[in-house]
């Protein structure tokens, strides 16, 4: 035997030496059920470790304030773990490295669905049951939950806050000087993207505005509401079925295409990515966007901030209405926090979990950690200048607790969308395959909607791509 | 032994490398190989499933069309990023005035230094159709309508390869400086004395005298094939998706994005496997060993 040879058989035995030897860890695949669902010892001094992607403070020192503004707060021993980037992946990386945390923020449905499966997540049904803090409808909506709920009918995540929907957002004070009213057809929305981009609402004498940007397909909804078509995933008669690959969708992506042909909607809706798009509506560039209603606020928020006696204002709009009257509008997933079922300490994290919806909780997740991010004197609550930049966002903008009101007054606008969200805003359907069926979708929609090939093929080729693919029925 | 012995203080030295690369290189390696064959999950059991992942992973049409975009991008990259900074290193070289070649050399650089989020982000605003500076150019000069380069798939690849090779253009073309300031001057003097041209010494001296150094580039370059990742990743979006997504996105979607650790772990092996087929195909072809 050569020495080549020997090498390699060497290699190849260690390797199935190792394979062999591998850990596998012993915890069931399917998700933990704790023995006990209410925490019942003595939790004070534990430790709570948590990962999080938006709750906490802004800096790594306001993190750190933040940890121990919970600690304080909770009697626990509490380290708070907030990757300044990349959280998915560093989620991922804890997870398949048996990092033990006692809490993990989740925002996304799919992630739910696959922590599901792979025997991520503990069964918190018992333990919210019987609950007092969460049990009681006025801190959480009974109907909420089953947003958390696994394949088995199980809850396996407790809310971190109240999550809006996005609408379409326009500057209102366009329309006002345009003399134009809010739309409420597609015939009526060109005629008003069209004065936007043609009739100078900003009033600098240049032709320089549009009157649409998007920066994803998800940001249509409200407009491709009036042909009644939901995004991602429809069950009709137990078939999966992608409203937007239909042959309803043609004339709505050939309205977009006009659109961009006639220069009307930003030429860059391809490459947006939400920050451009909010830029561009911040700085007149654009009169119609389609962000989250809490952005109605902070828009009109951040303009006063530069100049208090702005004219702009931003206003929240409801979808086109269909023909038979339905509007649709897209609630977003929900964030919302998960106990690993490795968790070293989840009694810890139950009682947490109860904290962060009572009204020193909430005060906590939106207002900040008191004097660093607000102070309370004989005059009440005041936000600090470091305060005033979190924007009263330290992961919980909104919550669901109708228990506790807002310490300060709403932010411009923001209360009106809300209560369009509230009426007609609801979730997607994310099925396992949609990743592969969205970029199937996302690819020929936008295509047709650029006007780089016509609709009725673009459709044809979605439809012929996802069967091939076995992503629809 | 002896031997050993005499030079035991060189191998404890190498004792901090070799525990480098044995945990942060052949450790991950080989646990990556053992996912490929696990029904891998984050938490639970994790059972030996064979070739199952392999078996997903080629089954995919969408690996076959990652495989097709590695092999068009990263060739065209692997090709014109050999050309162009040697065309640019030959014509430096020409350069009489030392601060001009030094100060095109630091410019030719600085793009190297800068990472893909900010090459990414400049390109995609020089090439926007409504303020990007290449369309107001075409404009001007052509009068023709704007082009959206980055949402057209005819554009896609091409702006892929153009900008990589732009980016990596000043490093290469330095080491193929230094290739050409180590040839003798001797020979350029024999050259001269037979009479030969410019052109002449370029053909017979340094290109010749520079084969070890564009062996070296080109299989250095080859390994790189199948590892772009950030340029994509940066550049793309859903329109040119389907031209641009590489191997590495591949894998960066099985793997993060849906969460399948197996066939993600299967699809890294692949890479792996193609690097070493392509590396040792273009080490024979140019006959590496000889340098």
């Amino acid at each position: 035997m050569s020495k080549k040879n020997v090498a390699v058989s060497l290699i190849l035995a260690g390797t199935v030496l190792l394979s062999a030897c591998g850990s596998n860890n012993d915890t069931s695949s399917s998700p933990a059920t704790p023995e006990s669902a209410a925490p019942t010892e003595s939790t004070a001094g534990m430790k709570l470790e948590i990962l999080s992607g938006n709750v906490g403070g802004k800096t790594p020192e306001g993190n750190t304030k933040f940890a121990q503004a919970i600690s304080d707060k909770t009697g626990l021993d509490v380290t708070l773990d907030k990757p300044a980037s990349d959280y998915d992946q560093k989620v991922l990386t804890a997870l398949s490295s048996g990092a033990k945390y006692d809490l993990i923020e989740v925002s996304d449905l799919a992630k739910l669905d696959a922590f599901f499966n792979q025997g991520v997540v503990t069964d918190l049904t018992d333990f919210v049951q019987s609950s007092k803090v969460l049990s009681d409808p006025a801190v959480i909506p009974t109907g909420e939950w089953d947003q958390l709920k696994g394949p088995d009918g199980k809850i396996y995540g407790v809310f971190s806050k109240f999550q809006g929907a996005t609408m379409p957002i326009v500057r209102k004070d366009w329309l006002n000087k345009l003399n134009l009213q809010e739309p409420k057809t597609l015939d009526e929305l060109y005629t008003i993207l069209k004065a936007f981009k043609e009739e100078d609402p900003d009033g600098n004498g240049q032709a320089d505005t549009y009157g649409l940007s998007t920066s994803g397909l998800y940001d249509i909804q409200g407009i491709m509401s009036s042909a009644g078509l939901k995004y991602r995933y429809v069950m009709e008669d137990g078939k999966r079925t992608i409203p937007y690959a239909t042959d309803a969708a043609i004339p709505m992506y050939e309205w977009f295409a006009k659109l961009v042909k006639e220069g009307i909607m930003d030429p860059n809706f391809i490459t947006n990515d939400t920050a451009k798009m909010r830029n561009l509506f911040l700085t007149d560039r654009v009169g119609m966007v389609t962000y989250w209603d809490a952005w109605v606020g902070m828009f009109n928020n951040l303009k006063k901030q530069e100049d208090a006696n702005t004219a702009f204002q931003a206003a929240g709009m409801v979808s086109l209405e269909a023909a038979d009257g339905t509007i649709i509008m897209r609630r977003g997933d929900p964030d919302f926090w998960i106990i690993p079922a490795n968790a070293p300490h989840p009694e810890a994290a139950k009682k947490f979990l109860e904290f962060w919806n009572t009204e020193d909780g909430i005060i906590l997740g939106s207002l900040g950690v008191q004097d660093l991010d607000y102070i309370v004197d004989s005059n009440g609550y005041s936000l600090t200048e470091t305060g005033k930049e979190a924007n009263m966002d330290h992961g919980v903008p909104y919550w669901y607790n109708s228990t506790v009101k807002p310490l300060f007054p709403a932010l411009p606008g923001v209360e009106e969308a809300m209560a369009l969200s509230k009426q007609y805003a609801t979730l997607e359907l994310s099925l396992s395959t949609w990743p592969d069926a969205e970029k199937i979708v996302t690819n020929y929609a936008l295509k047709a909607m650029a006007g780089q090939m016509p609709a009725k093929d673009a459709v044809e080729q979605m439809q012929k791509e996802l069967k091939a693919a076995n992503l629809i029925d | 032994m002896r031997m050993i012995k005499k030079n035991s203080i060189f191998y404890v030295m190498m004792f901090p490398v070799i525990i480098y690369f044995a945990l942060f290189a052949y450790y991950p390696l080989v646990k990556g190989l053992q996912t490929s064959f696990q029904d891998y999950k984050l938490m639970g059991e994790r059972p030996y499933i064979g070739f199952d992942n392999y078996n997903q992973v080629l089954h995919d049409p969408s690996f076959w069309d990652a495989l097709w975009n590695t092999l068009y991008i990263g060739g065209g990259i692997l090709i014109f990023g050999f050309i162009a900074p040697l065309i640019l290193a030959l014509s430096l070289n020409e350069v009489m005035k030392s601060w001009f070649k030094k100060t095109a050399q630091l410019v030719l650089y600085v793009p190297h230094l800068l990472s893909w989020v900010v090459i990414g982000g400049i390109f995609i605003f020089l090439l926007s159709p409504d303020s990007g500076l290449v369309n107001l150019l075409l404009i001007k000069i052509f009068g023709i309508q704007p082009i959206n380069f980055m949402a057209e798939e005819t554009w896609a690849r091409m702006i892929m390869i153009g900008s990589a090779v732009w980016k990596d253009m000043g490093y290469n073309c330095i080491l193929f400086l230094a290739g050409i300031a180590g040839i003798s001057p001797t020979l350029y003097e024999a050259a001269r004395m037979d009479e030969a041209t410019r052109w002449q010494q370029v053909h017979y001296v340094t290109l010749p005298q520079l084969m070890n150094t564009m062996k070296v580039i080109l299989l250095l370059n080859t390994l790189g094939i199948f590892r772009i990742f950030d340029q994509i990743f940066v550049m793309r979006n859903p329109a040119i998706a389907s031209k641009v997504d590489v191997l590495m996105v591949y894998t960066f979607q099985k793997g993060i994005m849906e969460i399948r650790i197996g066939p993600a772990a299967a699809a890294s092996f692949f890479v792996v496997l193609f690097t070493l087929l392509l590396t040792s195909v273009v080490r024979k072809m140019t006959r590496f060993d000889e340098v």
